[in-house]
C-alpha cells in the first residue's frame, strides 16, 4: 500500500453571497496516493477551484467549510491555524492558479517577485544563491534568464504560465494543484507545457491533482480521474476506466465529446442544457435534468455513491446498465 | 528597454513642444479673425492713441499677409518677448514676473502637502482596517471636497485670523512693521499660512480618496492573492508591492495639479488678497487686457506643458507599461 498524501472526506464548502447561499462543493471524499496525479473534471463553475483553493486553505471570506475533514501530508488542513498554514503553504505543498496572467504585481520585475517569493521561506540565502537557484528553476521550465528582468505584461501567455508552474516549484513542494494550467492557451503552447509538467512531475516525484474543463488534458497528466458535476462527485476511477468504460451518463457526456472518441463526421456532441442553480437545495439527482436515461426514481432520490469494481459512481441507473 | 523609455521621451516631449505652438497659434487667431481692427482688439484700450497703433503694427507687421504677421509673432515670442500690457503701459513681464513667485509658493507648497498627506491618510485608513477611522475620513473628505474654496478661505480668516489672531488676515508682508533678512522670510511663511491651508484642505480629499479607492482595488487584484499565498510577509506585501501599485492615479493627478499651479486659486488669492497669478489674470479679463492675457496664457501652456512631461516620466519610472503606449 502507498502513503496516503491526500485525503479529503465529505467536504462540503458553501458561499455566501448576497443572502444566498451557493453550494459550490457538497459531500465530495476522495484520496490521492503517494506519486499520483489525480484529475478533476467538470463543466465551468462545478466547484473544482473552490476544492482546490479549500485544501490549500486559501478560500474568500465569503466561503464557509460547511463539513468535512482534509488530511494533506499529515495535516489537519481545516483545522490549523492561519500562522501555522503560511509556514508550510508554498513549502510543503503549492498551487498553479487558474489565472496566471495577473498573477504578478504589473509594476515590479519578475526576476523581483520570483526572488522576495523564494525569501519568504528561505531567509538565510544570499542573493547570489537565490539567483542561481532561481535561474535552475527557469532551465526547468524551459524559460531563458532573461524573464527575470522583464516585466510580466512583456511575457506571453505561456511564458507566464511558466513561471507561474516555476513559482510552484519554489521551495520543492511535495504537493502540487494545477488549476487550469493550460486552459488559456493556444493548442501548440497547451501540448508542450503538458509534456514539461509531464516530465517534471516525473523527475521531482511529485503528487498532486490536476484541474480542467478539458477531459483530454487530464487524461494525459493523470493516474485516476474525478468528475464534478454541480459541486458534487459524480464518478472516480482511473483514467482508463473513465475513458474506456464511463458509467455516469455525465461522464459518457464528457468522453462523447472528446474529439478522439467522436465519430468522424460526428458532430462534436455537447451534453445539452446547463448546470443548475446552485442556491437551490436539491433532494434529486443533479444531472437528472440533463440526463437522457433519468427515470421518475432519479427525480426522487438523491443517489448515493456506490463503489462498484474498484471505481466510485453516484448513479441510481448504473447497477441497472452493468 | 531602454530604447523604449527614449522613445516615449521623445514622443512625451514632442506631443508638449506641440501642445505650446497650438496655444501659439489659437491665441495668434482669436485675435487675427476676431471682428474689428486687430491693433485697437490687441491694445484692450476704449481709444487707443493713434502712436500706439503705428507702434503695434510695426511690432507685428500688421499690414503684412497674415502668415508674414503669424512668424512675427512666433518669432517675438520666442526671443522672450511675451508682449506689452497697454493697459498697464508696461511690458507683460514686468506685470508677471513678480507674481510667479507668490503664487507658486502657495499653489506648489499645498500640492506637495495635499499629496503627501492624502496618500499617506490613505495608507493609513487601509492599513488599520478600522471601518469606522475610514467612515471619519470618507465624511470629512466629502465634505471638505464640496466646499468652495473662497468660503472655507473666509471661514478660516473669521477662525484664525479676526477671532483667535493667530494669522494675519491678508497680504503678504506685515505693511507696519518693514522685517528684514530672516524675519522678513518668517513674516512671509506667517502670511503664508493660511492661504496655503485653505488650498491644502480643498485639494488634500481628492489624493486622500484616489488613493485609498486604489488600495482597495489594489488588495483585490490577483497578484495580493498570489504573493500573499507564497508566504510573503503582510508587512511588505503592502510596502512594496500594494503601495507602488496604488500611488499612480495619485501621481498623475498631481502632476496635473502643478501644471495648473502658475495661474494659481484665483478665488483664494483674492480673499487673502495675495498679489498672485490668478488675481492678475482675473484682471486681465475683466480689464480685456488682451495683450497681458495672451501672455499669460502663453506662460500656462509652457508650464502645463513641462509638467505634463515631467509626471510623464515619473509615471513611466513607476509604470513600465505606460512605456509602450
Ligand atoms: N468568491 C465567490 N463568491 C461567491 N460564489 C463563488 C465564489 N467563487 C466561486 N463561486 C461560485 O461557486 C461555484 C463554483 O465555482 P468554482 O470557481 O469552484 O468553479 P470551477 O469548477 O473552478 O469553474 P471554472 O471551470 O469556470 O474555473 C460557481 O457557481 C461560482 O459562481
Ligand atoms: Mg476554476
Amino acid at each position: 500500500m502507498k502513503n496516503i498524501v491526500l485525503d479529503v472526506q465529505d467536504l462540503s464548502v458553501h458561499y455566501r453571497i448576497n443572502k444566498k447561499v451557493i453550494r459550490a462543493v457538497e459531500d465530495v471524499s476522495f484520496k490521492v496516493e503517494e506519486g499520483d496525479f489525480v484529475g478533476i473534471v467538470g463543466e465551468s463553475g462545478s466547484g473544482k477551484s473552490t476544492l482546490a483553493h479549500t485544501i490549500i486553505r486559501l478560500l474568500p471570506t465569503n466561503a464557509m467549510v460547511v463539513s468535512g475533514r482534509i488530511e494533506l501530508l499529515g495535516y489537519d488542513v481545516l483545522s490549523l491555524g492561519e500562522e501555522d498554514m503560511r509556514k508550510i503553504r508554498w513549502k510543503e505543498f503549492s498551487m498553479v492558479f487558474q489565472k496566471s496572467l495577473n498573477a504578478l504585481s504589473p509594476v515590479h520585475k519578475v526576476g523581483n517577485q520570483l526572488a522576495d517569493a523564494m525569501k519568504a521561506h528561505n531567509p538565510n540565502l544570499t542573493e547570489e544563491e537565490i539567483i542561481d537557484r532561481l535561474k535552475q528553476l527557469l532551465r526547468m521550465v524551459n524559460l531563458p534568464e532573461r524573464v527575470l528582468k522583464a516585466y510580466p505584461h512583456q511575457l506571453s501567455g505561456g511564458m507566464m504560465q511558466r513561471i507561474m508552474i516555476a513559482l510552484a516549484l519554489l521551495n520543492h513542494p511535495k504537493f502540487i494543484i494545477f488549476d487550469e494550467a493550460t486552459t488559456a492557451l493556444d493548442v501548440v503552447t497547451q501540448g508542450q507545457i503538458i509534456e514539461e509538467i509531464k516530465s517534471l512531475v516525473k523527475s521531482l516525484s511529485l503528487t498532486g491533482l490536476v484541474i480542467s474543463h478539458d477531459l483530454g488534458v487530464v487524461s494525459e497528466l493523470c493516474d485516476e480521474i474525478v468528475v464534478m458535476y454541480a459541486g458534487r462527485l459524480v464518478e472516480h476511477g482511473t483514467t482508463e476506466q473513465i475513458l474506456q468504460q464511463p458509467l455516469h451518463p455525465y461522464t459518457q457526456g464528457l468522453v462523447r465529446s472528446l474529439p478522439d472518441f467522436a465519430q468522424e463526421k460526428k458532430k462534436l456532441s455537447g451534453i445539452p442544457g446547463n448546470l443548475p442553480d446552485l442556491s437551490q437545495p436539491v433532494h434529486q439527482c443533479v444531472f437528472a435534468p440533463r440526463c437522457p436515461i433519468a427515470t421518475e426514481e432519479c427525480f426522487k432520490t438523491v443517489p448515493s455513491t456506490e463503489e462498484i469494481d474498484g471505481r466510485r459512481v453516484a448513479c441510481l441507473k448504473v447497477g441497472a446498465r452493468i | 528597454m531602454d530604447v523604449l523609455f527614449a522613445k516615449y521621451l521623445f514622443r512625451r516631449i514632442l506631443s508638449a513642444v506641440l501642445l505650446i505652438v497650438l496655444v501659439i497659434t489659437i491665441n495668434f487667431f482669436i485675435i487675427h479673425l476676431a471682428p474689428g481692427d486687430p491693433a485697437t482688439i490687441m491694445t484692450g484700450l476704449e481709444n487707443p492713441s493713434p502712436q500706439i497703433i503705428e507702434a503695434l503694427k510695426r511690432k507685428y507687421n500688421l499690414d503684412k499677409p497674415l502668415l508674414v504677421q503669424y512668424f512675427k509673432y512666433m518669432t517675438n515670442l520666442l526671443k522672450g518677448d511675451l508682449g506689452f500690457s497697454y493697459v498697464y503701459d508696461q511690458p507683460s513681464w514686468k506685470l508677471i514676473g513678480p507674481r510667479v513667485f507668490p503664487t507658486l509658493s502657495i499653489t506648489v507648497t499645498a500640492s506637495v502637502l495635499a499629496f503627501t498627506l492624502g496618500t499617506y491618510l490613505a495608507v493609513l485608513a487601509s492599513r488599520l482596517r478600522k471601518k469606522f477611522g475610514d467612515l471619519i475620513f470618507s465624511l470629512i473628505s466629502y465634505v471638505l471636497y464640496a466646499m468652495p474654496s473662497f468660503w472655507l478661505g473666509l471661514i478660516l480668516i473669521l477662525v484664525f485670523a479676526s477671532k483667535l489672531r493667530w494669522f494675519p488676515t491678508s497680504g503678504m508682508f506685515d505693511m507696519r512693521a518693514s522685517y528684514e533678512g530672516f524675519r522678513k522670510v518668517l513674516d512671509y511663511l506667517h502670511h503664508l499660512f493660511l492661504p496655503v491651508f485653505t488650498l491644502l484642505l480643498i485639494q488634500l480629499p481628492v489624493f486622500y480618496r484616489v488613493t485609498r479607492a486604489s488600495i482597495v482595488q489594489n488588495l483585490r487584484e490577483d497578484y495580493v492573492t498570489v504573493l500573499s499565498a507564497v508566504g510573503l510577509p503582510n508587512d511588505k506585501l503592502f510596502k512594496k508591492y500594494v503601495m507602488k501599485n496604488s500611488i499612480i492615479p495619485a501621481v498623475t493627478i498631481f502632476g496635473i495639479t502643478l501644471g495648473f499651479s502658475i495661474t494659481g486659486a484665483a478665488l483664494i488669492e483674492i480673499v487673502f488678497a495675495w498679489p498672485g497669478m490668478g488675481r492678475l489674470l482675473l484682471d486681465a479679463v475683466f480689464r480685456r487686457d488682451y495683450q497681458l492675457l495672451l501672455s499669460i496664457y502663453f506662460l500656462m501652456a509652457v508650464f502645463i506643458s513641462v509638467a505634463m512631461i515631467v509626471t510623464d516620466i515619473v509615471i513611466a519610472v513607476l509604470d513600465p507599461r505606460v512605456r509602450l503606449l
